[in-house]
């Protein structure tokens, strides 16, 4: 019992990491996966010390690579206690990766926005935006066609409205004309206003 | 409902023909600002824009993208198509990204279309500083060598420049430079006593003067601002400087190369009327900055010597990553 | 008599209280998005209000701005995806709150709470502005550092679990705030020369990813169970509440004043350190923190508010910014053509009463907006799952993309979205790789500035320390708390305990 357990006597009624403050893993059982992801983590503290290493060496306690280097040094070693600690757990006999961890639907989601992401500069926000909405709402709920097209549309024309008209965020306009047609707009309203 | 229909389907065929430009502009057009929200650039961009759209019948719409210097906007509006609809609204750092190896492009993949106008460097010290002017200044650091803290902005920011100067006029002094992220913080950090002497903008520093919370030294200009007349120039103490001076920091409105001859022209010229405008001519008074309005040709060779005498005197004050020499840039004549 | 006149401004014109009224309101549901930012909505305003008058511009502003740092709690309550950055903490014990059905209860707490922390504010902005001035100004780098330790420190209450999880979450946020170049010596850092990292990671897109997408995909295992029914019985808090906070109340303001005051700290720092001092002092709360304690959403939502009075200080009497926010509306004045600065509160008296009066006006019209429309938000939670999840996704999209115009954004975000995911699932606290993110540059940069001062010599760092009450004091604070985590404090307390018990 290390210095670092002194926290671990509370109350873990919420398990699954749905709230921050009492966030998922069990004092003393190992998740699936979990330590995989602590490894995972550890290799990649090592790298980005021997890179914070990289930007100025010791050269002196002002140069841009000293507290990146003290960081990552911190890093490492409490990736290093976390792996030893994590290791050291009998692994949680309930729970699978494809059970608890990844379930299907989260696989899915995160489809879902990598294609998002690839989509948004060719396509452009309103199509892309509708596409995922639709897909999405459709593949979580048993509603019909009707009821998904119309809140997809109805929400995405609420935020294009919010954040492209009064807050002039100009997400990429991929094949919509967009701007063109907001000049049609303005010039209508101009020439209605004269 | 008609006419609604036909404007919109015309929109659309706008969209997919050419951009001419006897009708620009057709759609909204896009200002970059380099700098973030509040700064300076910004400032200056967001009041003399508006006074530009009135001119120029459009709508302009302007949003802040920071990071790398600037680098970050310069790259993003030159990787754009150079149809018009996108203007670059920076200050004059990235005419030193090449040497100081922050960037692989500056304003020559832009035009511009106007430098609207430029600031005046001055030394500002702090309140309690045991000396009133440039020679006590110069005084202190020889008595009291590596005890002098000079705020500086990082690489290629004017405290760097300015601190090149003295360096090749006064030789090499041996002071203390305290980094800060900007002029604004640095003289924060100046009234507060964690440096003693800061070389700054004209217009940032001018109401902590006015209000004795900081006391100038010298103005780095050949002749006396009228909105400080009492300050003495630079050139009064060491006449050295006059090889240098005028120098400062500017601001102005670009657009990518390749960009039509007369879409750059009708901006300009609404730029050059937004500039006129009073309320942005008293603006920049009284931020003290010295109003230019120039482009076309005017511009490119003010830009270009500009950039010489900067890039010349940091690289004979080796602050440089590479030399001006690799990237053509010819060493001023003198 | 003239600045009472000027303080009255506001409510002698309808025009001006009817602005600040829209402005207040639009600022809670722009708080609430997360991704509409009030220094976005600030910033295009001074485009808007351009060729207005001066004061319906800075009415519609400071409305926006007091509305802006409330709303944050909202979603941070409903959604557990903190609208602002400012509300990371109030997301700890509301959404518990939420989760047991008590959204009502917390948000009537945080709205009452605010208004408190926002007369703190102001009252210390009306009375003493020039006073905690100059004692801000009197911050040296080295104290700004020490202030960053004393916020990493905070790790060890925001992590719940194992702590070197949390240290390692605390780390890993320093670290991403240090990504792309170096804004002092334009050194580039884990860059790994792609240009595209050189402009860093925007923090607000790392918060957007960790707590908005990595929550909403948390959310798809529930997908099946029916959303949580909100009984909204007492939203307004009773007296007896209120008059038991009081004290913790009236600390968590100062923390928020002084820490809004200071150039280069704002709301998002104090409410963390609020929320830490809440925890410390709390001897007792009725349900333990994290779980639901009032403490927790009090400390955070007077710490955030009172540092928009705290924030207006340095403007008013040095025309130095306070936070962003006031950056932008310095701006705004020079627009209008007033020159902020030491002068303006001698030359111009009238401003500073009048912006005085219209932030007492915005902060009762937040707690008029926060009392009413409670069960039309709470109705956000009681939407479908199915609906929810996509729309919060969308949003946390748009969102990141606002902050700069830039994909990389979106990029950034769904990276961390995932990264959270998982931390989330092996108990790894997300709130220390935000409190790291936001302190990275005021702990690195101060550092380097300190020790250059100081010409690289640690003694004369040290001495530097000593020398000065302030970087003592501060110094001391670090010391004990630091201590008081680590296992020889609690030795020495449970050896004195038992001592006691014999």
């Amino acid at each position: 019992m290390g210095w670092m357990d002194h926290m671990q006597d509370q109350e873990y009624d919420n398990h699954d990491g749905t709230s921050d403050a009492t966030p998922g893993g069990y004092p003393d059982r190992r998740r699936p996966g979990e330590l995989a992801f602590a490894g995972f983590l550890l290799a990649a503290s090592l790298y980005l010390l021997y890179s914070a290493y990289g930007i100025a060496g010791f050269e002196a306690l002002s140069s841009p690579g000293a507290v990146p280097m003290a960081t990552t040094a911190v890093m490492v070693i409490s990736a290093l206690i976390v792996v030893i600690r994590t290791a050291k757990l009998h692994t949680f006999a309930n729970e699978t990766i494809s059970g608890s961890i990844l379930p299907r639907t989260v696989i899915i989601f995160t489809g879902l926005l990598i294609a998002y992401g690839l989509l948004l500069k060719p396509l452009g926000f309103l199509p892309t935006s509708a596409l995922f909405l639709i897909a999405s709402i459709r593949i979580l709920s048993d509603r019909g066609w009707g009821f998904v097209f119309a809140v997809s549309t109805g929400s995405l024309l609420l935020i294009w409205l919010v954040f492209r008209i009064i807050f002039t965020v100009l997400m990429p306009a991929g094949i919509v004309p967009e701007a063109e047609f907001i000049q049609f707009f303005r010039d209508l309203f101009q020439h209605g206003a004269a | 409902m008609k006419k609604f229909i036909i404007g919109a389907v015309s929109a659309l065929v706008m969209a997919t023909s050419a951009a001419s430009a006897a009708d620009y502009p057709t759609q909204e057009i896009q200002g970059i600002i380099q700098w973030g929200a509040g700064g300076s650039t910004d400032t200056v961009m967001r009041s003399v824009t508006p006074h530009a759209e009135k001119a120029l019948g459009g709508t302009v719409i302007m949003q802040n993208m920071t990071g790398g210097v600037g680098a970050i906007a310069l790259n993003y509006v030159e990787a754009l198509p150079a149809d018009g609809y996108t203007l670059l609204m920076g200050a004059e750092n990235p005419l030193l990204y090449k040497v100081m190896g922050l960037g692989e492009k500056d304003y020559s993949d832009f035009i511009p279309i106007s430098i609207l106008a430029r600031g005046t460097p001055i030394l500002v010290a702090n309140q309690d500083a045991p000396f009133d002017d440039y020679a006590g200044m110069m005084a202190y650091i020889k008595e009291h060598p590596g005890e002098l803290r000079l705020g500086a902005t990082g690489p290629g920011g004017l405290p760097s420049v300015i601190t090149a100067m003295m360096n090749t006029v006064e030789g090499k002094l041996d002071v203390i430079s305290v980094p800060y992220d900007g002029d604004g913080p640095a003289l924060t950090a100046l009234q507060g006593g964690a440096i003693d002497v800061m070389p700054a903008v004209l217009g940032a520093s001018i109401e902590g003067i006015r209000a004795g919370n900081m006391k100038p030294l010298a103005i780095f200009d050949v002749t006396a601002n009228e909105k400080l007349p009492d300050v003495p120039t630079i050139t009064s103490f060491n006449d050295k400087y006059n090889d240098m001076l005028p120098w400062g920091p500017f601001f102005g409105v670009f657009v990518a190369k390749g960009t039509p001859d007369d879409i750059v022209a009708k901006l300009a010229s609404a730029y050059a009327e937004g500039a006129k405008n009073p309320e942005f001519v008293e603006l920049m008074d009284n931020r003290g900055f010295t109003m230019m309005g120039i482009s076309g040709q005017e511009a490119q060779d003010f830009l270009s010597k500009w950039q010489q005498n900067t890039t010349w005197l940091l690289q004979d004050a080796g602050l440089t990553k590479a030399s001006p020499e690799d990237f053509g840039i010819a060493r001023p004549a003198k | 008599m003239d600045s009472l006149l000027a303080f009255f401004t506001v409510f002698t014109q309808p025009e001006l209280l009817l602005l600040v009224g829209v402005g207040t309101f639009a600022g809670v549901y722009i708080g609430a998005i997360p991704g509409l930012s009030v220094t976005m909505a600030v910033s295009i305003l001074i485009s808007f209000t351009f060729s207005w008058d001066v004061y319906p511009a800075i009415s519609l502003m400071i409305g926006i701005y007091m509305g802006g740092v409330y709303g944050g709690a909202r979603t941070a309550i409903l959604l557990n995806i903190p609208g602002a950055p400012s509300a990371i903490a109030t997301a700890m014990d509301g959404y518990p709150l939420a989760q047991r059905g008590e959204a009502g209860t917390a948000i009537g707490i945080t709205t009452v709470m605010s208004f408190f922390g926002g007369f703190v504010g102001i009252a210390v902005l009306a009375v003493a502005a020039p006073f905690v001035s100059d004692f801000a100004l009197k911050f040296q780098p080295r104290d700004y550092m020490l202030l960053a330790v004393l916020g990493i420190l905070l790790v060890g209450s925001l992590s719940t679990g194992s702590l070197a999880k949390g240290i390692f979450a605390g780390a890993f946020g320093i670290a991403v705030g240090a990504v792309g170049m170096d804004p002092l010596t334009f050194t580039q850092r884990f860059t790994f020369d792609i240009p595209l990292m050189r402009g860093g990671i925007s923090f607000i897109a790392v918060m957007i990813g960790m707590f908005g997408v990595s929550e909403a995909l948390l959310q798809l295992h529930h997908i099946g169970l029916p959303a949580i029914r909100q009984k909204i019985t007492r939203i307004v808090p009773s007296w007896g509440t209120l008059r038991k906070h009081l004290p913790l109340s009236l600390q968590t303001s100062a923390i928020g004043v002084m820490i809004g005051a200071l150039p280069g700290t704002g709301g998002d720092i104090a409410a963390l350190m609020a929320y830490d001092h809440a925890k410390r002092v709390t001897k007792n709360p009725e349900r333990p923190f994290g779980q639901g304690a009032i403490e927790g959403l009090v400390a955070p939502e007077t710490a955030n508010n009172a540092a928009v009075g705290g924030a207006f200080i340095p403007m008013m009497t040095l025309g130095i910014p306070g936070d962003a926010v006031t950056a932008i509306m310095i701006g705004a004045l020079f627009i209008h053509g007033l020159n902020p600065g030491p002068m303006l509160m001698i030359d111009q008296p009238n401003m500073f009463w009048f912006i005085v009066g219209a932030l007492v006006t915005a902060n009762f019209f937040m707690l008029l907006f926060g009392l009413t429309g409670i069960r039309l938000f709470v109705k956000i939670v009681e939407m479908p799952r199915s609906v929810l999840i996509p729309l919060i996704l969308l949003l946390s999209i748009v969102g990141a993309y606002a902050v700069n115009n830039s994909i990389t954004d979106v990029y950034w975000m769904l990276g961390f979205g995932f990264f959270g995911y998982f931390m989330r699932h092996y108990g790894y606290p997300l709130g220390p790789v935000i409190l790291g993110v936001i302190l990275s540059r005021l702990l690195d940069d101060n550092w380097r500035r300190a020790i250059i001062s100081e010409r690289e010599d640690l003694g004369r760092f040290f001495w530097g320390i000593f020398s000065s009450p302030l970087s003592l004091t501060l110094f001391a604070a670090v010391v004990l708390i630091f201590v008081s985590q680590t296992p020889v404090w609690s030795k020495a307390k449970s050896a004195l305990a038992r001592r006691q018990d014999r």
